[in-house]
């Protein structure tokens, strides 16, 4: 019988210091790669992991890395709880433990052939950095596509890498700022304004948003008035998971588990998923 | 049809006790009013261990043990606890023990199948049980001590149709019965549950209810859990499933300190949703089986038949109106 909590063991190969409060781990399999499905994918954009070690617990988290890569996958952490507070204390060379990736991921297939607005904040940038990576690997087969990337402050905008990389391929990225410093030439907040630097056929047009609170400001302050319709919007969303397989409890919302029929929901069904 | 007289049934036990261990149930409120679930899913199990250099360990299930005196609702629960955890995917530590279980149901009432268990004793009354064998497990174990159970005849006062008159005992009480009753339409009370969240009710609930889990532990259907991990002061770690109550404060509690359902209000409302509403949708029945340990050992004294039967008047109420 498949034991599905029996996690395996990865070995961290590379930490970068994202942030001052988020790293991020590149995990490596011991002895070998990780499995692709029939796409060729390790996971699906939007899916998640639990990170963990045995004593200390496990996380949900969401990949940041190209889902066609077979060496390793990348995660990021902010230092919230045990766990991370864990992650952090760990140094390259060190095992962690790994399961998954569970759950649903972004509708891959709906989005395509559509213009791409991705919505995220703070440190809800990883299921979306991984989408980004999936789209740039197919790009024949994408629209437009927008990334409106929001944080606090200059200093907590992650993944600054990537994100020259993902400019070079076209991707037009959207940074804004809470709280700006003097050196800050981008914009502030999620405001209006933004809809003019976008240009999207609104009615072939999907959104996704992963991130905090603000991300709200994002919805009804951007992607509600560019016309992108509630049914075309898809949140990744956040609870409490456990087993991250649908049997604790602990996720569920209504009919849905966020671990099984999620974490990636249609704006238009979240109303009904009453907590 | 296999037969066991009263005055074998001990002689078997002790049989039994010489090559297994042997549990009791014993009435719904034995045991302090713990159920079966315990033995497959026990309130606290280390389910994985590691040190700083080992691979993951994983704990070994226990020796064959048989388990003995579910009623009829604890029969079904258990065959329904069976299909919760067998979907949408095997949960390994409890079929584990699962696996390792022989189950002898024990009832009086009239049953025409066997409702759960491997092996039922149907008490039909002059001093005879009727065996039930419904698993080759059950089957094997009886072929193995044959010697307490002969064929026998228990149709000795047929009616004119030549079906057997057993004696219906209703050893369930008044309660359990009609809170069974209410359970035979799964699907109204789905509706009916559904409906009621801006019922007043769960305001009254909600100041009522103290929060403490015990309804969901003695639940033989309840089945939320946590998992927790320790470090110990020799380098082992360790992982543990726990049993959880989503009546718990923070049952929803993420790390930074967000809480998706604050107020008992919430959390007892989704405790009866889960019961009736997502259990009826996943499974097409309530996860209830009308035992009445809830009810009996809830210190605020709550009465889950009071509840669901205010909100069906109201609810048929209401579609009269409409």
């Amino acid at each position: 019988m498949n034991n599905i909590y029996l996690p395996q063991l990865v070995k961290i190969t590379k930490i970068i210091e994202q942030s001052p409060t988020v790293k991020s781990f590149r995990l490596e399999k011991i002895g070998g790669r990780f499995e692709k499905d029939k796409d060729g994918l390790v996971f699906k954009p939007g899916q998640f992991v639990m990170v963990g070690q045995i004593g200390y617990g496990e996380s949900p988290l969401g990949p940041s890395s190209s889902p066609y890569e077979d060496k390793y996958i990348e995660i990021a952490a902010r230092k919230a709880g045990t766990v991370t507070g864990y992650l952090h204390s760990l140094k390259e060379g060190d095992k962690i433990t790994l399961r998954g990736p569970y759950g649903n991921g972004f509708p891959l297939d709906f989005m395509k052939g559509k213009d791409i607005v991705c919505a995220t904040g703070g440190c809800g940038i990883p299921p979306i950095a991984a989408l980004v990576e999936y789209i740039i690997k197919n790009k024949e087969n994408f629209g437009r596509v927008y990334v409106l990337y929001g944080a606090k402050t200059p200093d907590e905008i992650l993944m600054k890498d990537k994100i020259e990389e993902w400019k070079k391929e076209g991707v037009k990225i959207i940074l804004t700022i809470d709280k700006p410093d003097k050196n800050w030439k981008g914009q502030v907040g999620f405001v209006t304004d933004l809809i003019k630097e976008i240009d999207i056929d609104e009615a072939n047009a999907v959104a996704t948003m992963c991130g905090p609170g603000p991300m709200m400001g994002a919805l009804e302050k951007v992607l509600r008035p560019l016309g992108i319709s509630d049914r075309r919007i898809f949140v990744s969303m956040e609870r409490k998971m456990q087993c991250g397989v649908g049997k604790c409890q602990h996720c569920t919302t209504g009919k849905k588990y966020v671990c099984l029929d999620g974490p990636v929901f249609n704006y238009d069904e979240i109303e009904k998923n009453h907590d | 049809m296999l037969i066991i007289k009263t005055e074998k049934i001990d002689e078997f036990l002790e049989e039994l006790k010489t090559n297994f261990s042997v549990f009791n149930i014993g009435g719904s409120l034995s045991d302090g009013g713990m159920s079966f679930k315990k033995y497959f899913f026990p309130p606290v199990e280390k389910i994985f261990s590691k040190t700083s250099t080992s691979n993951v360990e994983v704990m070994k299930a226990p020796k064959k043990f048989i388990l003995l005196g579910l009623d009829l609702p604890d029969l079904e629960a258990l065959t329904y606890l069976d299909e919760i955890m067998q979907n949408p995917n095997e949960d390994f530590f409890y079929l584990q023990k699962r696996k390792q279980s022989v189950v002898i149901g024990l009832t009086a009432e009239n049953i025409d199948t066997a409702p759960g268990g491997d092996i039922v004793f149907q008490d039909v009354g002059e001093t005879k049980y009727r065996v039930w064998e419904n698993t080759a497990k059950g089957k094997k174990l009886i072929k193995k001590y044959k010697r307490f159970f002969e064929e026998s005849d228990i149709n000795a006062g047929a009616d004119s149709d030549g079906a057997p008159q057993i004696p219906n005992n209703e050893s369930l009480g008044e309660w359990s019965r009609s809170m069974r009753e209410l359970l035979l339409d799964s699907e109204f009370l789905a509706k009916a549950v559904e409906w009621s969240r801006d019922h007043p009710i769960w305001d009254e609930l909600g100041k009522k209810c103290l929060g403490c889990g015990i309804c969901t532990y003695v639940c033989p259907l309840c089945h939320c859990f946590s998992i927790e991990d320790s470090v110990g002061l020799d380098d082992k770690c360790s992982r543990c499933r726990k049993w959880d109550a989503c009546t718990l404060p923070d049952f929803a509690k993420i790390a930074g300190g967000h809480n998706f359902r604050p107020s008992i209000k919430e959390r007892y409302y989704d405790w009866f949703y889960h019961k009736f509403v997502r259990g009826y949708n996943e499974y097409g029945k309530s996860q209830c089986v009308g035992c009445e340990r809830c009810k009996e050992l809830c210190p605020a004294g709550i009465d889950i038949y009071e509840i669901l039967s205010v909100i069906l008047k109201d609810y048929k109420k209401t579609l009269a109106e409409s």
